[in-house]
């Protein structure tokens, strides 16, 4: 299902912009290389993390995140900090665009259906269906708390750190999305 | 969850493992993104040089403005009274 990308991507970073020094230059390269690895190991997760909190243009979301870790690249505390950062970077940029698309849906006073791709539809049952659409209609932190928790298979500690809350908050969002889904797919039967 | 909460929990993830799996990437995405935070890297440079560019003409404007205006016959930068110099007589011993 996931095409790997071809190889249109270098194998190291180009050489930087001719006006950079001896030691940026050693330091823009270092931070391109990591950047390298860490976009072939996690972009396809990253998208797939977007979609599953609802974003509509997740492609654009993620290309935001990687370039915002750039931007801050030399704030990161080490290295290993990258993919949390990535993750709540997503999650921060989706729950922002949910929030403004709810307020343009709301304005514009259109019956509009969520927008969600007709082959990623086609993929599941319909039963994953209704799930995923109780998903979609829970709170951003609820759903967030799901995702990340079962899709994800994070620890607490790491939902926290990547939503930005407590550990007892991560607790809370997690145990009211499974009541609210269950809820709902008891209803449903 | 309140009777089977095995169950709930791992219909939840195999709905989100099949939705996951229908999310393919752009074969070209890299080349899109590092376009895009080199773009802005580059921006963010020459906003940078320009502010710092602006920031030191105005200064030199200021300065210049400030010195124009000034008493060609009064100090701007040290004001204080010139100290009156007192002719006393040296004492001397010895032999002149």
């Amino acid at each position: 299902m996931v095409r790997s990308r071809p190889d249109t991507r270098p194998a190291a970073p180009q050489a930087p912009a001719p006006e950079l020094g001896g030691i940026p230059r050693l330091a823009e390269l270092a931070r391109e290389a990591a950047l390298v690895q860490l976009f072939d190991q996690h972009y396809t997760g990253l998208l797939r993390l977007a979609v599953l909190l609802g974003a509509d243009d997740a492609e654009d979301i993620v290309s935001e995140a990687f370039c915002q870790l750039y931007r801050r690249w030399n704030r990161l505390r080490d290295p290993e900090a990258a993919l949390p950062y990535l993750r709540s970077v997503v999650c921060n940029l989706v729950r922002m665009r949910v929030r403004h698309l709810q307020v343009v849906r709301k304005h514009a006073e259109r019956p509009g259906a969520p927008t969600e791709s007709a082959e990623s539809a086609a993929l599941l049952r319909e039963d994953q269906r209704a799930l995923v659409a109780a998903l979609k209609g829970l709170p951003a932190r609820q759903r967030e708390a799901l995702v990340l928790r079962y899709w994800l298979s994070l620890r607490e500690t790491e939902i926290a750190a990547a939503m930005g809350i407590s550990c007892g908050a991560v607790k809370s969002h997690t145990a009211r999305g499974m009541a609210a889904l269950t809820r709902v797919m008891e209803e449903r039967r | 969850m309140t009777s089977t909460p095995g169950t709930a929990e791992d219909r939840l993830r195999e709905a989100l493992d099949a939705l996951a799996t229908g999310v393919t990437a752009d074969p070209d995405a890299y080349r899109r993104v590092r376009a895009e935070w080199r773009r802005r890297e580059r921006r963010r440079r020459l906003v940078l040089a320009i502010l710092v560019a602006v920031v030191f003409a105005l200064a030199d404007v200021l300065g210049l403005w400030a010195l124009n205006r000034a008493d060609p016959g009064s100090h701007i930068i040290f004001d204080d009274p010139a100290p009156v110099e007192q002719h006393r007589p040296v004492e001397r011993v010895g032999q002149p």
